[in-house]
């Protein structure tokens, strides 16, 4: 979603461009990239606009901004939505990818869409997600043509970060609104809440929906800590992936994460037989294709 | 009942509830015997790419993981079965070794976490037992062994 449909005229101007997150934090929903763009000559101008960061301003203020930022004709803007479903899988594939990870592929890619747009992007900047140095010197090797300003509260320094922060954030709000769930279950409520894991509304759905084979609706993102509490009482999962070859659970897993199955296991030599087969002792035939004899059941 | 006497299967194709589609292995074990909403939250989708060897490839979730996989049609001349214990109510002394069909199955969705299912996977081999077990137990017709004569 963006503006992208219409190229501006002012973009072979050099043009400058903010990106903000919103919906890190949250333990549901999906996590919004954005990012405004405008030519330089336009930087005065923009001050003018009180955009703020997202996060001081009252919904309404920033439902309102949002609208007058897209009919500026001098501002452009793009989103990128990721998914809940996404951010589980990508934090519980076997190689873990991080979400700071995750942060920095989604705003590469927002400014890969808008260099490819045919915008003349030379700077651009960016609320920091871990390290503002490494984050900088990974954008400025990927985009060599572009300066980029990787800092801490970009989103109050900079107005034209404050209005990605605007976009995404609105964004966020009006997708979790919005959000079409996977479940056809008939009693799942759509009280969400803001979706941050301290929020009384969000902790009571969370509550409310918690499954004991499924553990979530997919809106929730299941690498989250706070998601362990809910699954304590329902049925233990055991999966392939986390057994190294020789039927060890492989625990190397980030802080954040969370491993959905390591509650109540006993031996690791018991847990890969209760997995799968193993053909032990027989033919190699049927070793490589886990059969077993079955005599009696 | 003593042990190791005769388990007594009745496999019954006709009448019992045909589960073709609905029966899905998860490369995890779930600590759970019973029922659940598995069409209400189990939900998966066309992944819009083939596979090698023409697979059709379908993806879901399941706890937050991205589950990759494809529809599996059982080989000719084989069947699968859902069995459950024969209810013991019954006088008869060997009913507790007895199972009945409950359903059954032509096709199994087969799921990887993480990886693309693949003709290379251990369950697709698995199913090369098939054709070794008619090599070996088909009988040879007279004219075939004098055609092999040296």
């Amino acid at each position: 979603m963006g503006s992208e449909a219409t190229l501006p005229e002012w973009a072979s101007e050099p043009c400058i461009m903010g990106i903000d997150e919103a919906g890190r934090g949250p333990v549901l929903g999906p996590m919004v990239y954005a990012c405004l763009y405008c030519p330089l000559s336009y930087k005065k101008t923009l001050a003018t606009l009180s955009f703020a960061d997202s996060k001081t301003l009252k919904e309404e203020k920033r439902e309102e901004l949002f609208e007058a930022l897209k009919a500026n004709d001098s501002i452009g803007w793009a989103v990128d939505v990721i998914d809940p479903k996404e951010l589980s899988a990508k934090m519980l594939k076997k190689n873990k990818i991080n979400l700071n990870e995750i942060s920095h592929d989604s705003a590469m890619g927002l400014v890969d869409r808008v260099l490819k747009i045919g915008v003349l992007l030379t700077e651009v900047y960016i609320d920091t997600v871990g390290d503002p140095g490494k984050y900088e010197a990974k954008m400025s090797k990927n985009f060599p043509s572009i300066k980029f300003v990787v800092a801490k509260k970009a989103d109050s320094l900079y107005p034209v970060v404050s209005g990605a922060s605007i976009a995404a954030k609105v964004t966020r709000d009006r997708a979790v609104r919005e959000w079409v769930l996977d479940e056809t279950a008939d009693n799942i409520q759509r009280n969400f809440g803001s979706g941050y894991p301290g929020d009384p509304a969000t902790k009571s759905w969370l509550e409310n929906h918690k499954h004991s084979i499924f553990g979530f609706p997919t809106l929730v993102r299941f690498s989250w800590g706070t998601c362990s509490t809910y699954f304590k009482s329902g049925a233990e999962v055991l999966w392939e992936s986390d057994l190294d070859e020789d039927g060890n659970g492989n625990n190397s897993n980030g802080k954040r994460q969370l491993k959905l199955n390591n509650m109540g296991f006993t031996s690791s030599k018991k847990r890969s037989e209760e997995i799968e087969s193993s053909g032990k002792g027989r033919s190699r035939f049927f070793q490589a294709r886990k059969l077993e004899h079955l005599t009696h059941f | 009942m003593e042990k190791g006497g005769a388990t007594k299967i009745d496999l019954n194709r006709d009448g019992v509830e045909n589960l073709s589609g609905r029966v899905h292995l998860l490369p995890c074990c779930i600590k759970h015997d019973g029922p659940t909403e598995v069409s209400n939250y189990f939900k998966p989708k066309p992944s819009g790419v083939v596979g090698e060897d023409g697979l059709q490839l379908q993806q879901s979730h399941f706890r937050g993981r991205l589950l990759e996989g494809t529809s599996l049609q059982l080989p000719n001349n084989y069947s699968g079965f859902v069995l459950g214990k024969k209810n013991s109510s019954s006088k008869s002394v060997d009913s507790s070794d007895s199972w009945e069909t409950l359903a059954r199955f032509k096709h199994i969705t087969y799921w990887n976490h993480d990886c693309v299912p693949s003709q290379n996977d251990d369950f697709f081999r698995a199913f090369h037992w098939i054709t070794v077990a008619e090599a070996l137990h088909n009988p040879v017709t007279p004219e075939e062994l004098a055609s092999f004569t040296l």
